[in-house]
């Protein structure tokens, strides 16, 4: 184990505690309005660990929708966590404790990996994902059972507390992705995504998002000519 | 919660974890059988890797306020979160300055 590498992955970690907390009391709260304990919905959290798709989750089983389909759509939601472990694959070495590992790889800790993996040394990668993975997943769980138990008085009490530390995830994305901004091409091709993620999302078309912007951006970077060399950022 | 929707969440969560587990098994699989790591991987997630955190960018900004309040703080945050950026070329601080930016426009339109 190495410490100041632990420490360095709890610290970064911390963002994305600051954009959890807000959506983990909120389903904590909904959980609790759709007939879930708290321990069901903190064993929902450290189980699926999947923000989107556990709203849905507790949504069609409150709706009285049949198991089967309440999986499938969890599922179909989390599809896009297909390419993720694949992306950070390069960084990672062969050991077999990585693929377990990938339980804490959701969007936000795949933007983080993404970013900070390949500065680090490979002895120390390990370290650095299983705190940074261990805080956020913690974090979650811990978000969810406070908002299962108090999450009503909390957002009653301090309503643009919620609402502005839901702005740390878009700001810590933000500084994840303006380094890759290495040339125009680039450039390009992750403004033409957030803006379609943006404006899918406002058509309320959140669940197919992330791949279809992706695609849109991805579209862009090969239609665009590799005119301008790599510029180091 | 009953034993048939205990089920579906047990299944729910194998099913999220290996659909993030198995690629990288897959991959780790490969790298046994080959020479090195270089020679057998795709270059596809290299490119598709940002612009899915640029799509989760593009969904993370819309406001919970869709008027012109919180628009302006999510500008006015966004703004600030990349001047700092720019000028420490930190992870903290940047992401600190952005919520608070967000804040006061926030507060000060409520």
């Amino acid at each position: 184990m190495n410490g100041p590498v632990w420490r360095l992955g709890a610290r970064e970690a911390l963002p994305l505690l600051s954009g959890y907390l807000p959506v983990a009391l909120s389903f904590g709260l909904i959980a609790g309005q759709a007939g879930f304990s708290a321990f069901e919905a903190t064993a929902l959290s450290l189980l699926i660990y999947a923000g989107a798709s556990q709203f849905l989750f507790v949504g069609m089983v409150a709706g009285g929708a049949p198991p089967w389909l309440t999986v499938l759509m969890t599922l179909l939601i989390n599809a896009r966590h297909v390419v993720y472990s694949a992306s950070l694959a390069p960084w990672l070495s062969g050991s077999r404790r990585w693929p377990w590992l990938m339980h804490g790889l959701t969007d936000q800790v795949f933007a983080l990996a993404h970013y900070r993996l390949p500065l680090l040394a490979e002895q120390d990668r390990m370290s650095w994902f299983t705190s940074t993975a261990l805080i956020a997943w913690l974090g979650w769980a811990g978000g969810t059972l406070i908002g299962s138990l108090v999450g009503e008085q909390i957002i009653d009490r301090w309503p643009l507390l919620a609402d502005a530390l839901s702005f740390a995830l878009p700001a810590l994305f933000l500084v994840l992705l303006a380094p890759g901004c290495t040339s125009v091409r680039r450039g390009a091709a992750i403004v033409a995504s957030t803006l379609a993620a943006l404006i899918l999302a406002l058509a309320d078309m959140s669940s197919i998002a992330v791949p279809l912007a992706a695609a849109i951006g991805a579209l862009c970077f090969y239609l665009l000519p590799e005119t301008t060399g790599e510029r180091r950022s | 919660m009953k034993s048939d929707i205990w089920l579906a969440a047990g299944a729910a969560a194998v099913g999220t974890l290996l659909i993030r587990m198995l690629p990288l098994y897959w991959i780790q699989r490969r790298w046994q059988r080959a020479e090195g790591k270089e020679t057998i991987m795709p270059s596809w997630p290299g490119v598709l890797a940002p612009l899915m955190i640029a799509a989760l960018l593009g969904i993370s900004m819309v406001p919970q306020n869709t008027g012109t309040e919180g628009w302006s703080a999510t500008m006015m945050g966004s703004l600030v979160t990349l001047l700092i950026w720019h000028r420490t070329r930190t992870l903290g601080l940047p992401v600190a300055f952005g919520v608070a930016a967000y804040a006061l426009v926030r507060m000060g339109g409520s």
